[in-house]
Formats: C-alpha cells, sequence, structure tokens
C-alpha cells in the first residue's frame, strides 16, 4: 500500500516534469524521490518511458514545419565541425593549449594561402573536409581559449572554446555583441566538463565591434553584471 | 507488446551514428527535423531560434549518441522530448522579453486550438491524428492545463497564477489528462 502512495507521487511529479512544468524545486524532489527507489525500479522505468513517449508524441499534433534549404548540411558541417574540436581535447592537458593555438595558427595559414579554410578533418586517416569561415578571432583575457570564427557579411559565427574554466556554481558565461557601445545578449553556455566548447550562433555581427563574456547568474542576464574576463574585436574586412 | 518498425529503424539509425555514420545522421535529421521545427517554432514562437534549438538538438545527439537508452522509450520521444527541452528553457530564459516584444501567449488571446484542427487534417499522417484525437478527447480544462504546459513552456504555478486556479487544481488536471493521455497513445498500442 505504502509503495502504491510512492509511485502515485513520482507519477504526478513524472507526468508533469516530461512537459517542462516542474518548478526547479519540484524537479529535486522527484530526482530525490525516484532515487529512492532505486535507478531499476520497474515502476519508476515504466512511468518514465510511458510518459516520456506521452511527451515525445504530442508533438506529432503539430503540422511539420519545412526546414529552411542548407540546414541540414549546416548541421552535418558543425557535427563535423564538433567532432574535430573535440580531437583537439585529446593530447595530455599541458600540451592543450598549444594545440589549439596551432590549430588556429594551422587555420589562420590557409586564409592567406587559399583566401578561405579548408581545414582537414584532423580526426586523422579520415578524408571528410569542413569548410570554416574565413575569419577567426582569438578573445584576449584569462580564464580559457575561445575563438569566434565568422564570414563578414554572413550572418551566423562559431564560438570554439578549450580550457575554459567551469563557471561559478550557480553562474554561466553570457557572450555580448557591442554595438555602439551597447552589450546585446548573445547566448549563455557553460563549457563541457573537458572545458570545451562550440556552438553556431545565428547571430548578425555586421555592426559588432567587440564580442565579450561575462559570468552571469544561471538564469542568464538581459544586461551584463559582471565585468568581461574575455573579449574579442570583430572586424568586417 | 506490438513491435514498432518505425523505432526498429530508428535505433538502427542511431546505432550508425554511434560509429560515425553521417548519412545515418542525415536519415535521422531528415526524419524528425521538421517536427522537430514545427515543436521548437511553436514554444519559442522565433524561427531563428527555434532553428538553433534544433540545431543544437541534432548536434547533442551526434556528439553523445549513447546519451539514448533504449529502456527509455523510442528515439522519436528521446529526440522531440531533446528539443522540447531545450526549447522549454529556452523560453523561460527569455519569456518577459519575448513576450513584450509580440505580445504572445495569452490566454486571453484567441490561440490556435489545435484539437479543432482535426477536421481540416483528413489526409494528416496516422500519427498525427492519433495524438489529435487523444487531445480533442481530453475535457478542455485538461487539455487547455496540458497545452499551456507543453506548447507554451509555463509551469504549473504559472498556469495556476494565469488562470487563477488553485495549483492543487491545475497539477490534479494535469495528472489526469496525462493518464487519460497515455492511456490512449500507449497502453493502447501495446
Amino acid at each position: 500500500m505504502m509503495e502504491r502512495r510512492d509511485h502515485q507521487g513520482i507519477e504526478e511529479l513524472l507526468s508533469a516534469s516530461v512537459l517542462g512544468a516542474l518548478e526547479p524545486e519540484e524537479q529535486a524532489a522527484l530526482e530525490q524521490e525516484m532515487s529512492s527507489h532505486g535507478p531499476r525500479c520497474p515502476e519508476c522505468m515504466e512511468l518514465r518511458r510511458d510518459y516520456g513517449e506521452v511527451a515525445g508524441r504530442l508533438a506529432f499534433a503539430l503540422e511539420p514545419v519545412a526546414v529552411r534549404r542548407g540546414l541540414e548540411d549546416q548541421v552535418v558541417q558543425l557535427a563535423r565541425g564538433a567532432r574535430t574540436a573535440e580531437v583537439v581535447q585529446i593530447p595530455a592537458r599541458r600540451n592543450r593549449s598549444r594545440v589549439w593555438r596551432g590549430l588556429v595558427a594551422v587555420a589562420a595559414a590557409f586564409v592567406l594561402f587559399a583566401g578561405g579554410w579548408l581545414a582537414r578533418d584532423l580526426s586523422g586517416g579520415n578524408n571528410a573536409t569542413v569548410t570554416l569561415p574565413s575569419k577567426v578571432v582569438s578573445f584576449q583575457g584569462t580564464g580559457g581559449n575561445l575563438s569566434v570564427a565568422y564570414d563578414p557579411g554572413t550572418r551566423g559565427v562559431y564560438l570554439l572554446g578549450s580550457d575554459l574554466a567551469a563557471p561559478p556554481s550557480g553562474k554561466v558565461y553570457e557572450v555580448w555583441k557591442i554595438e555602439g557601445g551597447t552589450p546585446v545578449r548573445g547566448a549563455c553556455f557553460r563549457p563541457k566538463a573537458n572545458g570545451s566548447f562550440f556552438r553556431f550562433l545565428d547571430t548578425d555581427i555586421s555592426t559588432t565591434q567587440v564580442m565579450a563574456v561575462t559570468v552571469e547568474p544561471a538564469t542568464c542576464s538581459s544586461a551584463p553584471t559582471s565585468e568581461p574576463f574575455l573579449t574579442a574585436t570583430i572586424t568586417q574586412a | 507488446m506490438a513491435i514498432d518498425l518505425s523505432d526498429v529503424r530508428d535505433q538502427e539509425l542511431v546505432t550508425r551514428i554511434r560509429g560515425g555514420d553521417e548519412e545515418a545522421f542525415r536519415g535521422l535529421f531528415r526524419r524528425y527535423a521538421p517536427n522537430a521545427m514545427a515543436l521548437a517554432r511553436r514554444v519559442v514562437r522565433q524561427p531563428s531560434l527555434a532553428e538553433e534549438i534544433v540545431q543544437e538538438a541534432f548536434l547533442a545527439l551526434w556528439r553523445n549518441p549513447t546519451g539514448y537508452d533504449q529502456e527509455r522509450g523510442t528515439v522519436r520521444s528521446w529526440l522531440l522530448g531533446t528539443v522540447h527541452h531545450r526549447a522549454v528553457d529556452a523560453v523561460r530564459r527569455e519569456e518577459s522579453q519575448r513576450r513584450r516584444a509580440e505580445g504572445a501567449v495569452s490566454v486571453d488571446v484567441a490561440q490556435p486550438d489545435i484539437s479543432e484542427e482535426v477536421a481540416a487534417e483528413l489526409d494528416a499522417p496516422e500519427e498525427r491524428r492519433a495524438v489529435r484525437k487523444a487531445l480533442d478527447e481530453l475535457p478542455a480544462e485538461q487539455r487547455q492545463v496540458i497545452e499551456l504546459m507543453y506548447f507554451d513552456g509555463l509551469s504549473q504555478s504559472a498556469i495556476a497564477g494565469r488562470l487563477s486556479l488553485p495549483l492543487g487544481t491545475v497539477k490534479s488536471r494535469s495528472l489526469l489528462g496525462m493518464r487519460r493521455l497515455r492511456a490512449a497513445l500507449v497502453e493502447m498500442e501495446r
């Protein structure tokens, strides 16, 4: 009888959790309750599977939307780039910064030589190639390596990071575009546990003079609440 | 339990993605990106942000295909659940800004009632019809709460405030509605 009551509580919370409708403290209560049942609790697993299935299938109530032409190729390119970025993490920690700088230097050489990036996939023995934007700018400051890659006049930028320190507990990093002296929100992020970070931002930087990174509350900020610790000067030439 | 052939194919694609198969990745993208885009757009109401969310969800799959656990359900539900989770996170971060800018999402404003579109979609795929029928058969007050949670990204507390209802009422409507959907969409197919 007690067991049933326990699962009813889990069902109430879980059925709302899969819809994204719990407050953080309720989500924590659900996780605590489920962990008290153990990872192999059959009823918990069934509830999670079934309600997860319901939530996933609700998406099919909507009329599908045609994706933009070229999005598939863009995602695949980013996937290749993600693999390339991860390769930077393979060497021992003491070599990572050097490898990262080397990667940027090699890419820069390609810019000079070919007027654009055509960097061979660094995963080794793989013929796949990835075409990257024509400009790459490294952020200056402390706390890790971050670069922004973009094509002047073309919407969208790639942010690639390595050896980035984890933000303090309850905080995230937030990227800003400084336009006419005014910070404009870019994106919030946390680096992966190994300090790496890779993201495409669908944003226009044609009027951006500087990009900056600050530490902000986990909810993100609409205006910076701390001094930038990384900055990059953006040029359109 | 009936075998879901569609999910068998999806699981095969995920297995190939684990081995770095780009064509399998493209296959899964082509199959579900339109549904993922529809969901993300519905929740965040910004096409460019929706595209970013879909892109990130698929990239997350590429980076960590072992994140999918067959015991937790089908590939499609896992993938679309990931998209939904990211979209809700985004909408909560930008909620105040976005709603000020677009004047969107208010129960006082007529929202497209998904269930009402059933009649106009007689040639809709079986999947869509089944889900819409299940939603349509919910009592209106349960459907309203579930749609506000899922499609508008509102928490139960936020819905209680918006509808001027006790939180307990919202929770009970949500649970009863989800139990009906579970019975209609999951248990009936076993």
